[in-house]
């Protein structure tokens, strides 16, 4: 038996194509079934497998909010993302712009210093952080879940990431926009960044999952249930004994999830990219 | 009064030295041209004008003000940019009016005044478009727009039209003449392409090494270079330059000294073909190129020199011998240091020995 | 700074006197970058010099007493306290299954996806999903689909005839499955470096040893495996440092259990430090997380470096 090359080729394809499938298995089984659940009682969670809920139970979701104030904490981890978000990229294309384009004293040393920032993981400076913060009086406040991420190795990714970008420009726009009577802060403001947006949205975006997913320091600064965040939240669905409450927080999980994985799907060769762009600096 | 004085400016980047020490007086209206091969320090000396980068040594007035220290956007220049620096995300009017509104003039005020640029750079249809929407050509037109609507004391141009096509360029060289013409500022123009300067400038400063070689009128440079850098750098093809010692000179028949001439240089287009054992050289032809509007002949001389010569009408083929002839006058004698001496002193009959 | 106006009959001495243009650039430089550098004083070089002095203490919140004992910490934690080593243990073996999972997983996926063909976009973007998803969600879900009778995963196993472990209440199954489950997580994000990269290599080399009549595996291992390797030399750093760093992962799929089966140095930390109040002997933990993953992001920067020369 003899194949054309093309059979051969469209072969290929087709084995390729059902491998991937395949494998893309459990990267999409887990949201069906975490979408599917979240509509199950109680009881048909732990009953017969079924992708389709045999009774929808619309219930579940009213539940969720009664449950804790959850509402609140969806809001909560709004309005901290977007805060971490909005000061992350002023404070990342600034420092950025500094280090891409400005001659200045110091300027190796510094970025020496924050180089070693981006070596630390959150978990080393956690402990010293938290007496920090109550020595603040910022405990069960929002105040640390914005300060830190800001700036901590994340802020500094991000101002790397913000000055390679930088660098990149053509400086002749910048020395036009001096002779043109910018100051510095004006040819940041009105020349560096709007010829930075592909950077400004990559840092945004990561910026934004890296505080809507964050866990360590809510948990360990946050006490008080309405200041919760929801991934703290999400982990909270439990009864009086501590044992989780599936229907329940399945239901408050893709209440979580599915908004982002929208987003996603709409932007996600934006945000691909954007994480390729983190990844390939930091 | 926009006159500008360099008085000894340095310039160092680490310890790499890249103006070392230049004196010049530009005059009011002067349109004033540095050349210089690449990496003389042109563009260096332009950006310390304009005050992108900042003076290491020396002094810099622009009238009586002392501006070394006046921030760019404070000492009345504006400049076009060898790449012309437009802003992407601005329009044609923008651009041209983006200098006024961080200067906070009025709207009205701005308009008007964009309109003047824009009409007068025959503009006006382009207003709305975007840098990426135009051609070269209009690109450049835009970037002067944007230096005239500033109305500055005085216009810096950094080779401002490299990166256009021959033709346009040309073009684009009568605009930047008229254009000084009609507005009478002092221009300060730098570029690498000798023809750029000697049709523009009232005044061409010739740069090489972070230091000034000669500064004169176009014809000044070309007809009394003073060393040998500036003789060879100016006119195309480059002048023939011969050891002294080595040429016999017999004006009208009569021998020459060369005195304390240790080189002689004579321009391609200044030799002449004669006949054989006729002129001051004898040499063969080695190739002919032919240019168009004349040939170019490679003549191997008998002192085993190789000498160019730009020749009209039918070229001698290959392996001709041929005579060269040289009006004395058109000759340049250089001392050992190879600074030009004068050529009257030297081209006197020799007294016989 | 102030020039006095001596010289009357001279207007350039009029001027008002102000900074040289190279020191306002400085002033202005510092100005810029001052909000990162205050903000990473306070809370990350301060907090990262007071743990090393923590580190030096025995300090316990409950009791609120500090003493200070130099290297004791260190000591109990290499010779005397065995959960030390057991943590590390569970550290490297979690690294050990993670990282080569990984890699393997993200470089067939991008060899894979490298190149357009009818449905690339929809795969790149399901490999990608559980990038951008929360960890706490992921390992929720993961949690629910591993139970033991009630769990899908074993449902489904059961349906193909195969009885399914109790996945995470058996140490070993449950490392297993916490690895697996972070690779899902994790792999998209290699996978997207590597076809960054694979699409920076020129065609024209694999079409040239295909006319010298290569194989595709033989283009694979001669010419595309040896191309990348800068890039897998970075991404194996960066996936080790990820995987010591993993937290919440563990924290809510197995709370380090059972049996301190899966109980990884973040974790570990954050229980001494946490849950225990050993504000001491966490800080010991935490600067020895701190020197291992600056050993290895160094190492990372020289390959870097290496590899941009």
């Amino acid at each position: 038996m003899t194949l054309t090359v093309r059979q051969i080729r469209t072969l290929n394809r087709i084995c390729w194509t059902i491998s991937l499938l395949v494998v893309a298995i459990p990267f999409v089984f887990p949201f069906l079934w975490m979408i599917s659940s979240g509509f199950k009682s109680a009881t048909e969670i732990f009953g017969q497998p079924s992708l389709i809920p045999r009774v929808w139970r619309w219930q579940n979701f009213v539940e969720v909010f009664e449950y804790q104030p959850f509402a609140r904490q969806y809001f909560n981890s709004l309005y901290i993302a977007l805060a971490v978000t909005a000061l992350t990229l002023v404070f990342s294309s600034l420092a950025g712009y500094a280090l891409a384009r400005m001659r200045f004293a110091g300027a190796g040393l510094l970025m020496l210093f924050l180089i070693s920032a981006l070596m630390v993981p959150e978990e080393v400076t956690i402990i010293p952080n938290f007496f920090l913060i109550r020595w603040m009086g910022l405990m069960d406040t929002h105040s640390p879940l914005i300060l830190l991420p800001v700036f901590g190795p994340h802020g500094v990714m991000a101002t790397f990431l913000m000055r390679q970008y930088f660098l990149a420009l053509p400086k002749e726009l910048e020395e036009a926009g001096k002779m043109d009577g910018l100051s510095r802060l004006g040819i940041w403001w009105r020349i560096a960044l709007p010829m930075s947006r592909p950077a400004l949205a990559a840092v945004a975006i990561i910026t934004f999952l890296f505080s809507w997913n964050l866990f360590l320091e809510p948990l360990v600064f946050l006490s008080s249930l309405e200041l919760f965040t929801l991934p703290l939240a999400l982990s909270n669905f439990t009864d009086a004994y501590g044992l989780p409450l599936w229907h329940l927080q399945l239901a408050a999980t893709s209440l979580a999830v599915v908004p982002i994985l929208g987003v996603y799907l709409i932007a996600q060769r934006q945000i691909i990219e954007s994480f390729a762009l983190s990844g390939v600096k930091g | 009064m926009t006159s500008l004085t360099l008085s000894n400016l340095e310039k160092r980047f680490g310890n790499v030295e890249i103006i070392r020490g230049v004196d010049l007086t530009i005059k009011d209206g002067e349109f004033v041209v540095f050349v210089g091969p690449s990496g003389c320090g042109k563009s260096t000396l332009l950006r310390m004008i304009a005050g992108l980068e900042d003076i290491t040594k020396g002094s810099l007035y622009i009238g009586d003000r002392l501006i070394n220290d006046v921030q760019a956007a404070k000492r009345g220049v504006a400049m076009v940019f060898q790449s012309y620096a437009l802003y992407p995300h601005l329009n044609v009017r923008d651009n041209m009016g983006f200098g006024l509104k961080v200067r906070k003039v009025p709207v009205e005020e701005r308009q008007r005044r964009v309109k003047e640029a824009a009409a007068a750079l025959k503009l006006e249809a382009l207003l709305d478009r975007y840098p990426r929407e135009l051609s070269g050509g209009q690109r450049q037109r835009v970037a002067i727009g944007r230096a005239i609507v500033g109305n500055p004391q005085v216009f810096l141009f950094d080779e401002p039209l490299s990166n256009l096509d021959a033709e346009l360029r040309v073009h684009m060289r009568s605009e930047i003449a008229s254009l000084h013409k009609r507005l009478g500022n002092t221009m300060i123009y730098v570029t690498h392409d000798q023809i750029e300067a000697m049709t523009l400038a009232d005044k061409i400063v010739v740069l090489h090494d972070g230091r000034i070689e000669q500064i004169g009128t176009p014809r000044e440079l070309y007809t009394r270079p003073g060393n040998l850098f500036v003789a060879q750098f100016i006119g195309s093809p480059k002048m023939n330059i011969m050891p002294a010692a080595a040429i016999t000179l017999k004006p009208a028949g009569r021998e020459v000294g060369t005195g304390a001439a240790h080189s002689i240089g004579m321009r391609p287009e200044h030799l002449s073909v004669v006949a054989p054992g006729e002129g001051m050289l004898r040499g063969k032809v080695v190739i002919s190129e032919y240019t168009g509007a004349a040939s170019l002949l490679h003549v191997a001389l008998d002192n085993d020199e190789t000498c160019l010569v730009t020749h009209d009408g039918p070229a001698p083929a290959a392996d001709t011998e041929v005579g060269l002839e040289i009006a004395i006058e058109n000759l340049h004698f250089f001392d050992r240091e190879g600074n030009a001496i004068d050529g009257k002193a030297i081209a006197e009959p020799a007294p016989l020995p | 700074m102030a020039v006095p106006a001596t010289d009357k009959n001279s207007a350039r001495f009029l001027r008002v006197p102000r900074l040289a243009l190279k020191h306002r650039e400085a002033v202005e430089a510092w100005l810029f970058v001052s909000p990162i550098l205050t903000g990473f004083l306070i809370f990350f070089l301060g907090p990262l010099i007071a743990v090393f002095f923590y580190s030096m203490t025995e300090w316990n919140l409950l009791t609120q007493q500090a003493a200070f004992v130099g290297m004791e910490n260190y000591a109990d934690a290499l010779s005397r306290n065995p959960d030390f080593w057991h943590v590390v243990r569970n550290s490297l073996i979690f690294a050990a299954g993670l990282v080569p999972l990984n890699m393997a997983l993200a470089l067939t996926l991008a060899l894979a996806l490298s190149r357009p063909f009818f449905g690339v976009v929809f795969f790149r973007a399901v490999f990608f999903a559980p990038v951008v998803t929360s960890a706490v969600a992921w390992a929720i879900v993961w949690k629910f689909l591993l139970q033991n009778e009630a769990g899908a995963v074993n449902q489904i196993l059961a349906v193909v005839g195969i009885d399914g472990p109790n996945w995470l209440r058996e140490p070993d199954w449950a490392m297993a499955a916490v690895i697996v489950t972070r690779v899902i997580k994790m792999v998209g994000l290699n996978m997207i470096l590597y076809i960054a990269a694979l699409q920076t290599i020129p065609r024209d080399y694999e079409e040239a040893a295909r006319l010298e009549g290569a194989s595709n595996w033989q283009i694979f291992r001669m010419v595309i495996w040896p191309l990348l390797a800068p890039t897998t030399l970075i991404i194996m750093v960066i996936t080790t440092i990820g995987s010591f760093k993993v937290f919440d992962h563990i924290y809510l799929m197995t709370g380090g259990g059972p049996e301190n089966g899966t109980l990884v140095l973040a974790f570990y930390i954050y229980e001494q430090g946490f849950k225990f109040f050993n504000v001491g002997y966490a800080s010991a933990l935490a600067m020895i997380m701190f020197v291992v993953v600056m050993v290895l992001t160094i190492v990372q920067l020289m390959l870097r470096r290496k590899d941009m020369q």
